[in-house]
C-alpha cells in the first residue's frame, strides 16, 4: 500500500485502525534500519535499558491498578456489611438487656415471695394477674395459627423464581388473627415467641413485620392459650374467613392446629406512663 | 526473556511495595492500564513480526499513557465525564484486539 508521507491516518480512521492495529512507527523504524543500517551499539544498549525500565513500570502499574481496583470495588458492599454488623451488635445488646430484665423480674418475684410468705393469697393473686397481663410466662393447651408468605412467583420464561414481589403476610393480617383470638377467648398470645400484652404493637416497617419493635419473619406462628373450643371458634370468625380468602387468591399459607402443651414466655415489661400535675398551678379556671 | 522478567519484576515490586495512590490520581489508573496494555501487545506483535524497535516501544508507551491521562483530565474539566475516556478505551481496545489477533496467528498459525 502506498501512502503519502505525513498522511498516516486515512480519512476513514476507524477502518484504518481495524485494518492496521500496529503502531505505524514500528514499520517506519524497520524501514529506517533497512536503509541506514543498525544503530551504534551504545544507542542499542541504552534503548534496551529503556525498554526494560518501561516494562518494569508497566508491571508496577498493573499491580498497583489491580490493588486499587480490588480495594475500591466493594465500597458499597463494605458499607452494607458495616451496617449489618451494627444492627447485629445492637440486637445482641438488646437481647442482653432483655435477659437482664428477665433476671431482675425473677428477683422481684422472689422478693415478693419472701415478703408475703410462700403460700399467701396475695402472692397467688399477683401471679395470676401477671400471667393475665403477659408479665409472667404461662403454659397450657391452645392453638397455633400458622401464616406464611406466598412462594416466590415462578418466571414462566426461565422456569426460575423471578425477582418479582412476593405476596406477603401483612401486619393487618396478623392484627386480625390476634384480635380474633382475643375475641374468641384466648388467655395469652405470642407471635413467634413474642408475648403480646394489652400495649403490644404489630406494625410494618418496609417489608418486615415488627411486633413490639422486634422484627418477626415468615412463617408467623401465633400461639394462643385457651380452652379446647378455641380452635373451632376461631375458625368461624370473619378473620379466619378472610384469611382463607387470601389463601385462595394470593397463595398465602394459613393453617390452624391444636396443641396440648404450649409454653409462652413473659413479655418484656411495659413502659408505664403516668400523668403528672404541673408543679405550678396554671392561672385561670379550666375551660 | 529479559522483557518478561522485567514485567514480572515490576508486578512483584508493585505487590510488595503496596504504594498508596493519591485519590487525585486514581481516575487515571484504569485508562493508564489500558494504554500500557496497548503498548505491550503492540510491542509483542512487532517482536513477532520482526520489526520491534526499543525506541518506538518506549515512546509509544509513554505517549499513550500521557495522552490517555490528558484526555481523562480534559473530559473531567469539560464536564463530559467519562465520555471522552470511552473514546480512548474504544480506540485502544480495537488496537489491542487487532494486535492480539495477529499474535495469535503468529503463535498458533490460526
Amino acid at each position: 500500500m502506498i501512502q503519502p508521507v505525513g498522511q498516516r491516518f486515512a480519512p476513514d480512521f476507524l477502518t484504518e485502525l481495524f485494518r492496521h492495529p500496529l503502531d505505524p512507527g514500528y514499520a517506519d523504524a524497520a524501514a529506517r534500519r533497512a536503509s541506514h543500517g543498525p544503530r551504534p551499539p551504545w544507542r542499542r544498549r541504552g534503548a534496551f535499558a529503556l525498554r526494560v525500565l518501561a516494562l518494569l513500570v508497566i508491571g508496577f502499574l498493573l499491580a498497583v491498578a489491580y490493588r486499587v481496583a480490588v480495594r475500591a470495588e466493594p465500597e458499597s458492599t463494605r458499607a452494607h456489611t458495616g451496617l449489618v454488623e451494627q444492627v447485629k451488635a445492637a440486637q445482641a445488646g438488646s437481647d442482653a438487656l432483655r435477659d437482664q430484665d428477665d433476671q431482675l423480674r425473677r428477683q422481684v418475684t422472689l422478693a415478693q415471695q419472701q415478703a408475703l410468705g410462700g403460700t399467701a393469697e396475695q402472692l397467688r393473686q399477683i401471679l395470676i394477674q401477671q400471667a393475665a397481663v403477659g408479665l409472667a410466662p404461662v403454659t397450657g393447651p391452645g392453638v397455633v395459627v400458622r401464616l406464611t408468605d406466598a412462594a416466590a412467583p415462578i418466571d414462566p420464561n426461565t422456569g426460575k423464581t423471578s425477582g418479582a414481589e412476593v405476596n406477603r403476610v401483612l401486619d393487618v393480617d396478623l392484627q386480625a388473627v390476634v384480635n380474633a383470638l382475643w375475641a374468641t377467648g384466648a388467655e395469652a398470645i405470642a407471635i413467634n415467641g413474642q408475648r403480646l400484652t394489652a400495649l403490644s404493637t404489630i406494625r410494618t416497617a418496609g417489608a418486615t413485620v415488627l411486633v413490639d419493635f422486634h422484627p418477626v419473619l415468615s412463617p408467623y406462628e401465633v400461639s394462643a392459650i385457651g380452652s379446647a373450643e378455641l380452635a373451632g371458634r376461631f375458625g368461624q370468625t370473619t378473620a379466619a374467613a378472610e384469611l382463607r380468602d387470601l389463601v385462595s387468591r394470593y397463595g398465602l399459607g394459613f393453617s390452624t392446629r391444636t396443641e396440648d402443651h404450649l409454653a409462652l414466655p413473659a413479655a418484656s415489661g411495659p413502659t408505664l406512663q403516668y400523668a403528672h400535675p404541673p408543679v405550678t398551678p396554671t392561672s385561670g379556671a379550666p375551660r | 526473556m529479559i522483557a518478561v522478567l522485567a514485567l514480572i519484576a515490576g508486578v512483584v515490586a508493585g505487590i510488595l511495595v503496596e504504594p498508596t495512590v493519591p485519590v487525585a490520581l486514581q481516575p487515571y489508573l484504569p485508562i493508564a492500564v489500558v494504554a500500557a496494555l496497548d503498548a505491550v501487545f503492540g510491542g509483542l506483535r512487532a517482536k513477532l513480526d520482526g520489526v520491534f524497535d526499543d525506541k518506538q516501544f518506549v515512546i509509544s508507551f509513554v505517549s499513550n499513557v500521557l495522552v490517555a491521562a490528558f484526555i481523562v483530565f480534559l473530559g473531567d474539566k469539560l464536564g463530559v465525564g467519562g465520555q471522552l475516556s470511552t473514546g480512548v478505551v474504544v480506540v485502544l481496545g480495537v488496537r489491542i484486539f487487532g494486535n492480539v489477533a495477529a499474535i495469535r496467528r503468529h503463535l498458533f498459525k490460526a
